[in-house]
């Protein structure tokens, strides 16, 4: 076992919590300003509510990233990349619309994530029929697929915004550019840390077959993997992750992207390592970038991680391109 | 054992250890209607395997050759229980059981045509998935390496590796999953595609070991290295088994002309395609 590369992780995630957990902005007579302290119980504690919040969404966006890059045999494969995060998205949209227009009153956190996980396995099914392509998926046709996707979801998301008022809206725009949110619901967290440990399980139990269909389709089936029940696993996996944590903090792009790969970098190709790798990689990934984002003040409040895990996943997107991830 | 035409009928061994029947497959795909002026799309099923039922037990080695379309491809992949759709029929039993390809992969191994592989596997890393079925075993793992004469390589990653060696360790996996069975199937489509002369006699060796207990079905392209490899041929033409038997009797120039549709010549103990107003291949330059 690649412990080294364990460590590795382990010890950059450390060092995330660190910095999250002790820097912080603190109001006084000259205004506010980030101080660098232990700070008092209170604050702790919602601190490091707020580091579990963030480890939690990228373990289960990394888990999400994984099953999709494994099951498309695509390594630009992720739920923001393929359009995924933006049908999550719309999905929670269409509630929380409806909700407002119906007059259901508060729509309730568990309808969201039910609304989530449909569009977003709506999308991965279009995506999957689109991008598919002679004996395969086309990893450029895949792509593309699930740009124009996401651009379809999106505007589809924009336009049910105007449908509800102002203060409703802003929320929703606020939500859709990816924010962890800064008081986390115990239910909500525990709600998809509980779906991102029997996903990640259930993946990890099934390694040596995910192995194995790194190999062409003919391979892997005479080599004695069933096929469509490990792709049935690996659809619904990245389908439900992805839905759940675009529920809980919108659509976050890149982490189930850069995540997965981080952890092929440092651990190898085998799902045995990449499975708890990846959702290793995708919390260290959301807690450094919630660290960073405590820094960066702009006079407005802070940025939404959304925003940071774009300025830097872009490139790293655009890096694997350079360097011929696509096959 | 004589040559038959169509089918491998009638054939007097004891059970067969691999048994195909009725294997079918087509293929379906949206074109143009033929003959058509409009350019209206028009959906085509084309028959790729066309009902065929054949035996192969162990100790032998055969040998499917063809023009290429012929079905090779089709067959050996029904054989595999790879080929999923629709369009496939047919009923595959090793000695005398129809069993679920999972648990047939513990006997029955197959190299495609075009192996794959798109994670960052080393060759060994590739060799040892084949042990999916039949459980961890390292020392199987190098003895397949060794038989493909990759053991020098076994740490490279496989996507710095040359294309016959890529060809090789699919090979190897292939070989390292049926090792320990007592009655191996092993179905390779073109195996030799871009391997030397030497690694091809090494690997040829390690066929013949295993049909000293089990049977092995290749297809290949060269007639001439199908007499040297194999003990018994299969002629295929349209999705169809046209002739079948021993391979001296099944591959002449005769039956090659047929299945090719293009004159082929008999020279020493080689078949070569006679080429329009030049003669043969230099090789066969004085027949």
């Amino acid at each position: 076992m690649n412990s080294r590369g364990f460590v590795l992780l382990a010890a950059v995630l450390f060092l995330a919590v660190l910095l999250r957990i002790l820097i912080g902005p603190v109001s006084g007579d000259e205004g506010t300003r980030l101080v660098f302290a232990v700070p008092s119980a209170e604050i702790f504690g919602l601190r490091v509510m707020s580091v579990a919040s963030a480890a939690v969404v990228g373990a289960t966006l990394g888990l999400s990233g994984l099953a999709l890059q494994t099951l498309l045999r695509n390594p630009l494969a992720s739920p923001f990349v393929l359009g995924i995060s933006s049908g999550a998205g719309f999905g929670v949209a269409c509630v929380l619309v409806l909700g407002y227009l119906f007059a259901w009153g508060r729509v309730p956190w568990a309808t969201e994530t039910l609304g989530a996980v449909f569009g977003a396995s709506l999308a991965l099914l279009i995506v999957s029929r689109f991008g598919r392509g002679g004996d395969g998926h086309n990893p450029i046709t895949l792509v593309l697929a699930g740009v124009i996707l996401g651009s379809i979801f999106s505007a589809g998301s924009v336009l049910l915004e105007h449908l509800v008022p102002h203060g409703l809206r802003g929320d929703l725009l606020s939500w859709m550019s990816g924010r962890l949110p800064e008081i986390p619901n115990a239910t909500h967290l525990a709600t998809v840390a509980g779906l991102a440990v029997i996903a990640g399980t259930s993946l990890a139990r099934s390694a040596r077959a995910l192995d194995v269909s790194m190999l062409s389709d003919d391979e892997a089936r005479s080599s004695g993997v069933n096929l469509a029940q490990l792709r049935g696993k690996l659809f619904w996996t990245g389908g439900i992750l992805a839905g759940v944590a675009v529920a809980y903090a919108g659509p976050i792009g890149f982490v189930g992207l850069v995540g997965p790969h981080l952890a092929r970098r440092v651990l190898g190709p085998h799902h045995a390592l990449l499975v708890p790798g990846a959702a290793l990689a995708g919390a260290t990934l959301l807690v450094a970038a919630d660290a960073v984002r405590q820094v960066i003040d702009l006079g407005s409040g802070r940025l939404p991680v959304g925003v940071l895990t774009a300025l830097a996943g872009g490139p790293a997107f655009l890096w694997l391109l350079r360097r011929g991830a696509i096959r | 054992m004589s040559v038959s035409r169509n089918q491998a009928s009638a054939r007097s061994e004891a059970r067969p250890l691999l048994e195909g029947t009725r294997l079918a497959m087509r293929y379906e795909f949206v074109g143009a209607r033929d003959g058509s002026d409009t350019e209206a799309p028009y959906v085509h099923s084309t028959p790729a395997l066309v009902e065929t039922s054949l035996g192969v037990s162990a100790g032998e080695i055969v040998a499917i050759v063809g023009a290429n379309g012929c079905g090779k491809s089709t067959l050996l992949r029904a054989l595999a229980q790879v080929a999923v759709g629709p369009g496939v029929a047919g009923e595959v039993r090793i000695d005398g059981l129809a069993v679920a390809r999972e648990q047939a992969a513990r006997v029955r191994a197959f190299v495609p045509q075009t192996p794959d592989v798109t994670a960052d596997f080393t060759a060994r890393e590739v060799v040892r998935l084949g042990r999916f079925a039949r459980g961890r075993d390292d020392a199987a793992v190098d003895r397949a390496l060794a038989a493909v004469g990759l053991s020098a390589r076994a740490h490279r990653k496989v996507d710095t590796l040359s294309g016959g060696e890529r060809q090789r360790v699919a090979v190897a996996r292939a070989l390292a999953q049926v090792d320990g069975a007592e009655r191996p199937v092993l179905l390779l489509d073109e195996p030799f595609r871009g391997i030397d002369p030497g690694e091809v006699a090494r690997i040829v060796a390690a066929l013949g070991a295993i049909a000293t207990s089990g049977a092995v079905i290749l297809s290949l392209h060269d007639p001439g290295l199908a007499r040297v490899v194999a003990t018994r041929a299969m002629i295929m033409r349209a999705g169809r088994v046209l002739f079948d038997g021993p391979t001296r009797e099944v591959l002449t120039a005769a039956t090659l002309t047929e299945a090719y549709q293009h004159p082929m010549v008999e020279c020493a103990d080689w078949l070569a395609p006679e080429i329009a107003g030049k003669g043969t291949m230099a090789a066969c330059s004085t027949v």
